[in-house]
């Protein structure tokens, strides 16, 4: 979340889209029912209507995996509305001097960039090659030489734009940025947009219009997202296009704005901060490569592409690149004293301490072979099924019914030499050898089920979308032999260690036997790891006082300091304290916004709502000064939020010294053009690897129902995995239906810990299949029926519910129109525990879906496929 | 109607039924097992092992769908039937307005379940024995005598559940009933100020109380009134007059037998 | 003028009847008004009078049935005679008054085995035993099948039948045990036996129809 869940409650106009959050994040419509209370208007944008749908002011229906069709059309509805009106409108309706100045709306792009809509390659941007290896792969990739700015250094900006005097698209110049915004934006038309997502064009315009009247300085609207936006091939585009959105409404950095993920577990946020992901490490530092030969080239690889940029034309004439230093930056100073160096040297030193030198511990380190194996979950699996991945430690993770093409993957947990499983009750993937069908007699995998405490039976920090990171205390001792995590861990690392010390001949011996590893205290602690010590570590202290910093700024590049994640350095005050402990209900924000700053502790320097400069002009008045983030004031500085970056405001800066506002950016202004990502700067509709449309309507190019999928009609860069086989491509011939998955309010992930709970079961007792009331009645199947759900992965049987929920909605253009029906599939069920499914599979949703991910992440397209279902 | 109630505001609930797994759990009451019958609604009727739950009801109108949450438990009302009808008086109004009810003294009758308007009290009868006992709502008594809310009000993440003084929320409800009046629910209401006699469970509604299949304006059974207005007072006046017609006839009769014995 | 030898009124088996029905009565009686009388409700507590209400409803409805399958003749004749009102009853309606505040018996009409006072005891016990029974079933049976009025008004109509039935049990009781003059009745009740000086009074057409052919008597008796 750019905000946190309490700043909720500030919005006036609230989208949840690819979320259904009344049920998956029960407590966040506390503050969306405030939020109501004060006259916000909610819109529900959901394939299905559901609990959340059932307070939305507006419901839209759409065909699971067209967002960037709903938001595109939704970016040409606002950049018409921009184009049409006049200068002087224009202003009062939409926030022109965000739009221009805080973002890269008005910088120029390479003469020779070419948008998806050039006819000479629909669909794909300059610079694709198709992929032709036959095994596990993106389809596709880029080589993004012409997605730059025109000049690389300086990029000028089109003055038309920034002094908003522009009447017509062709007052703009050619290849700024909103231009090729409308350019691109401009195919995406109420019908087309009808065409392609389902939604009645009527509805488009009321969510549309509704919720561009967040546009207006002083009035904020927040996007809610989950899974149902990342799980696609195209998922992390589906993001990309709510940003695109959220920057042109000027939504970002501001209360009751931003881009807002519900993360689903409560720890998701610390996990991924603390390299749950392969690419990264904590802190969201680059993974090493092994092409970085040497600790100063990882920096230098690692930091290149972050060099600093400052745009010509804006009133802001320089950005704060945090990720690079600039040597003639005055606000830091000192030579080769860059910040990434500091967090990479002060995060080895964490690790190995006085152990090593930091050369020592660089080269110690696993580095990633771009070729070699793909560490993701699509890409362990393949890995495990293709016999490279001899070992698997599932902590917390339940794979055999969490995983994509679970029945693949469970088919793939026999091939593994060991396994072990850390978790509350037996899982699904612990006894993958009873399922039905396993012949015990092939399965020579051994396995370990360590028996882990729950959360209220351990103390330690979770983190929570909002970035907040909250001590939690140990309520009850952990019941029999289970123990905390971080127990388990302390005494596989010290066995390891004594493993290792004791066999001079192991490979790589130092990296395990130098590792910097005393985390027991004493009393409570003298036999198990203390949380405190870790979350020391985690914060980073001076080596040789061993004075916790407060700062990441206080970080040093020569080995003195140490830092498990730099995002969190400043979770202690300088006495040692952890304010992730701190409790204090006092809500001392401007205006009390909600901020709630003294309680826990957020992550980055406790800034609440991050890019909150954006929140307030030139003059550093807040934009809404009913609810203000941060304001400046000539007498006590800033006030409010912790500023993102304590500079003063742009007018009030001397020249050379007016930074922009968005900090984590080279050219210190977002990215309306972003040309990070891999299969494009801009988002563009590609069509989920299973469709049933023969035409993607928005490039024209055609399905091809290869395996692989087709560039442009697909998502050319996404990733289609191979499972030894099991995952089948269905066709729309044979699969009619769009299948979906999702989570239940009364149900856990994979259900460890909720099917084994008497009172949570009762709710919802068994798996369910959902169907609209047209389909069921074509099928001739009736409310409580079992039915079967099949994909050309598997197929799971379920109860029928149905519902005029699900709609039937009708898509395509002209004689190939068709109408297309969903069938909801929640994922939660297995074959082990109290309640269990109906086929012997479990009946998990995942049997059906398909082991392909995003371009960017590799996460599974969970929330599309195709599918049939049939009265048993 | 002075003493505490629950205000439910309809308009707020998403069913995530956190009250109704809160109320197992502090009234320390069994799961249930349960099947799917096509609903997302659980268990299908409350029990002695459930004391509240969430009813879902969908609704269509003109192709546009709504989804409506109710909550079921009991609604403690000023005029009980359950009061009225429970021979043992296990069934009582607490002092701060509430149905309370003494279990011990329960003799498992089940004429509270009878006499109910809202079908709330259960009982768990042994068929041949008539053993068993009552159970419903205790309105948290142990709690909200203690200075805490009641379970499910405490758990509410939404405010769709607020407990308090009934005068304080009866005004706050019609204030909100008449706001979404004025957002486009003209038949949006505040229900239980006067049904009843006025109950101590109050709901906001956006629609129509049937809607809800709450009973518009429910009626305590002719029957009990019947039976406790008129028929106990002559009951007791029949067997009075009875009995000391009876005792006059015999000291009449005895006096003349004496008399006649004498004459003899 | 006294006539000191017994005559056979009730046999054995439909004494047995009358006090096993009786108790069950009493007892049924009892353990309902605990739930008529609010103030002896706390007695109901935990359910253990509604047990026993129970199993004295078994043999309230059990042993007359059994009676009836094994004299069903005699039951249907006593069901008929209860039920069947000559011109005499009417006389002996209009002469009880007098006669039950201690006047003289000479003045009322004669009367067959079952005396009019009987019948009226008899026509309400039956009639309120039916209605006990009927809703009683409804409620301990039926009580889940029965929308919400019918269970109300068969507890309306078991009340009915409790403060009605139980009146006359209480003039039943009197009559039978307290009267001054009605001594003979409670010895027949227990023993069988009754004087022929109180048969000829109090059932005088009776005594005359079968005191011409005593065995008929006896074989009306144990039919």
């Amino acid at each position: 979340m750019t905000n946190h869940w309490i700043d909720i409650r500030n919005a006036d106009r609230i989208m949840i889209i690819g979320s259904n959050a009344a049920e998956n994040h029960p407590i966040s419509f506390k503050w969306v029912t405030e939020a109501k209370e004060r006259g916000a208007r909610l819109i529900s944008v959901d394939p299905r209507f559901t609990r959340t749908s059932s307070k939305a002011d507006i419901y839209a229906p759409i065909r699971s995996g067209t967002d960037i069709a709903f938001i595109g059309g939704m970016i040409r509805y606002v950049l018409n509305d921009i184009q049409t009106l006049t200068p002087a409108n224009r202003a009062k309706k939409y926030n022109m001097t965000y739009v221009a100045e805080y973002t890269n709306a008005a910088l120029i792009i390479d003469s020779d960039f070419e948008d998806t809509a050039d006819p000479s390659h629909p669909g794909l941007f300059i610079g694709y090659t198709q992929n032709t290896i036959d095994a596990p792969s993106t389809i596709g990739s880029y080589v993004k030489t012409n997605w730059g700015y025109s000049n690389t250094t300086n990029p000028q900006s089109s003055a038309a734009l920034v002094d908003n005097t522009w009447t017509a698209w062709t007052d703009l110049d050619e290849k700024c940025v909103l231009r090729l915004l409308w350019n691109h934006f401009s195919r995406y038309t109420l019908e087309k947009v009808s065409q392609i997502t389902g939604c009645p064009q009527g509805t488009l315009e009321d969510v549309y219009s509704s919720y561009a009247e967040s546009g207006a300085p002083g009035k904020a609207g927040t996007i809610m997202y989950a899974m149902g936006t990342t799980q696609h091939t195209h998922g992390t585009q589906n993001i990309r296009a709510y940003a695109i959105l959220q920057l042109l409404l000027g939504n970002i950095g501001v209360a009751g704005g931003g881009i807002n993920a519900l993360r689903g577990t409560s720890n998701v946020q610390g996990s991924t901060d603390m390299c749950l992901l392969e690419h990264i490490l904590p802190g969201y530092l680059s993974m090493f490569k092994h092409t970085d030969v040497d600790l100063n080239a990882y920096i230098n690889r690692a930091e290149s592409g972050k060099s600093i940029v400052t745009p010509a034309g804006l009133t802001g004439d320089r950005s704060a690149s945090w990720w690079w230093y600039d040597t003639t930056d005055p606000y830091i100073s000192g030579a080769d004293n860059s910040n990434y160096r500091k967090y990479i040297v002060s995060l080895l030193k964490a690790w190995y301490g006085n152990n090593a030198t930091t050369d020592e511990a660089y080269s110690y380190l696993p580095k990633k072979n771009g070729s070699g194996p793909n560490y993701t979950h699509i890409g362990v699996f393949e890995g495990i099924s293709a016999g490279i991945v001899k070992g698997l430690m599932c902590w917390g993770q339940n794979p055999a019914v969490g995983g994509p093409d679970s029945e693949g993957e469970r088919n793939a947990l026999e091939k593994l030499e060991w396994l072990v499983v850390t978790d509350l009750f037996e899982t699904e993937t612990s006894s993958f050898w009873k399922r039905a069908g396993a012949n015990t007699a092939n399965i020579a995998t051994e396995v370990y089920l360590l028996p882990a405490a729950c959360s209220y039976e351990k103390q330690g920090s979770i983190s929570n979308s909002g970035r907040w990171a909250q001590w939690r205390y140990k309520a009850v001792a952990p019941i029999n032999e289970s123990k905390p995590d971080l127990a388990i861990v302390d005494e596989l690392v010290l066995k390891l260690k004594e493993l290792y010390e004791a066999d001079a001949t192991a490979p790589n011996r130092e990296a395990i036997t130098r590792l910097h590893w005393g985390y027991r205290t004493s009393g409570q602690y003298e036999h198990e790891a203390d949380p405190n010590v870790v979350a020391k570590e985690i914060n980073g202290y001076t080596w040789s006082t061993g004075t916790a910093l407060t700062s990441f700024g206080s970080l040093k590049t020569d080995g003195t300091t140490c830092s498990g994640n730099w995002l969190y350095c400043g979770m202690f005050d300088s006495s040692g304290n952890n304010k992730a402990k701190s409790r204090d209900t006092v809500d001392a924000s401007l205006n009390q916004i909600g901020l709630y700053s003294n309680w826990s502790w957020c992550w980055p320097l406790n800034r609440r709502i991050i890019y909150n400069r954006a929140s307030v002009n030139f003059d550093g008045v807040p934009w809404d000064n009913d609810h203000p983030v941060i304001s400046y004031n000539t007498t006590y500085g800033w006030q409010g939020d912790v500023p993102d970056g304590g500079w003063a405001p742009i007018n009030i800066a001397d020249a050379g010294s007016k930074y922009l506002p968005f900090i984590m950016h080279r050219e210190g202004v977002a990215h309306i053009w972003g040309p990070g990502r891999v299969e494009g700067p801009l988002p563009e509709v590609y069509e989920p690897w299973e469709s049933p449309l023969d035409v993607n309507l928005i490039t024209g190019v055609g399905n091809d129902t290869s395996y692989k999928g087709k560039p442009g009609f697909n998502n050319p860069c996404c990733y289609v995995g191979y499972l030894d086989g099991d995952n089948g491509k269905g066709v729309h011939a044979d699969y009619p239906c769009i299948g979906t998955t999702y989570r239940l309010t009364e149900h856990w992930q994979a259900g460890q810990m909720t099917r084994n709970h008497p009172w949570l079961i009762e709710l919802q007792p068994q798996p369910i299949a959902e169907l609209g009331v047209e389909l069921a009645a074509d099928r001739g199947i009736q409310n409580g029926d079992i039915v079967r759900v099949s994909t050309a992965r598997g197929s799971v049987d379920c109860i029928a519910v149905v519902t005029p929920r699900f709609r039937r909605l009708t898509i395509g253009e002209g004689a190939s129109q068709k109408t297309i029906d969903h069938v909801g599939v929640p994922w939660h069920w297995g074959y082990i525990g109290l309640s269990t499914g109906i086929s012997p599979n479990g009946s998990s949703g995942n049997v059906l879906t398909p082991h392909v991910g995003d371009a960017n992440t590799t996460i599974p397209e969970y929330k599309t496929f195709l599918c049939q279902v049939q009265r048993v | 109607m002075p003493g505490k109630a629950i205000l439910f505001d309809a308009t707020k609930c998403t069913a995530c039924r956190g009250c109704q797994v809160a109320c197992k759990q502090w009234n320390d009451l069994k799961g249930v097992e349960t099947t799917n019958r096509g609903t997302y609604e659980n268990p299908a009727n409350l029990s002695v092992e459930t004391w509240m739950k969430i009813r879902f009801i969908e609704e269509t109108n003109n192709g546009s769908v709504a989804w409506l949450f109710a909550r079921q438990a009991c609604m403690h009302c000023t005029d009980a039937g359950c009061i009225n009808a429970c021979p043992t008086q296990a069934l009582y109004r607490h002092t701060l307005g509430f149905v309370a009810y003494d279990k011990n003294l329960c003799s498992g009758c089940g004429y509270c379940a009878e006499f109910c308007p809202y079908d709330i009290p259960h009982l768990d009868t042994n068929q041949i024995t008539g053993f068993g006992k009552m159970d419903k709502c205790t309105f948290c008594q142990d709690r909200v005598t203690n200075g805490l809310d009641p379970a499910c009000v405490a758990t509410c993440p939404t405010g769709a559940l607020q407990f308090g003084d009934r005068g304080e929320l009866l005004m706050q409800g019609w204030s909100r009933a008449r706001t979404l009046q004025g957002q486009g629910h003209p038949d949006a209401t505040l229900y239980g100020e006067n049904q009843l006699g006025g109950l101590h469970v109050l709901y906001i509604l956006d629609r129509g109380a049937s809607t809800y299949g709450l009973p518009v304006d429910p009626q305590l059974p002719l029957a009990q009134t019947a039976l406790r207005d008129i028929m106990r007072p002559v009951g007791y006046g029949l067997v009075g007059a009875v009995t000391v017609g009876l005792g006059v006839n015999y000291l009449v009769a005895r006096a003349r037998m004496v008399r006649e014995k004498e004459d003899r | 003028m006294m006539d000191h030898r017994d005559v056979e009124r009730f046999s054995g088996s439909t004494r047995s009847l009358h006090w096993i029905v009786m108790l069950s009565a009493l007892i049924l009686a009892v353990t309902g008004m605990v739930l008529y009388v609010p103030q002896w409700g706390f007695i109901a507590q935990d359910g253990y009078t509604r047990v026993i209400h129970r199993v004295a409803a078994v043999f309230f409805v059990g042993v007359p049935l059994i009676y009836f399958i094994t004299h069903p003749l005699k039951t249907l004749r006593f069901v008929l005679e209860a039920f069947t009102w000559w011109r005499d009853d009417w006389k002996w309606l209009k002469a009880a008054p007098d006669y039950y505040f201690g006047g003289d018996e000479s003045k009322m009409p004669p009367q067959g085995h079952m005396n009019s006072g009987q019948k009226l005891f008899w026509t309400i016990a039956l009639l309120s035993s039916l209605g006990f029974i009927g809703t009683g079933f409804i409620m301990w049976f039926l009580s889940e099948q029965v929308t919400g009025w019918g269970f109300h008004w068969s507890l309306f109509i078991h009340d009915v039948c409790l403060i009605v039935g139980g009146t006359m049990i209480i003039v039943h009781f009197y009559l039978g045990v307290v009267h001054p003059r009605m001594t003979e009745s409670l010895r027949s009740m227990i023993t069988g036996k009754a004087s022929t000086e109180y048969v000829k009074g109090h059932h005088g057409k009776w005594y005359r129809e079968t005191s011409l052919k005593p065995r008929k008597m006896n074989e009306v008796d144990n039919t």
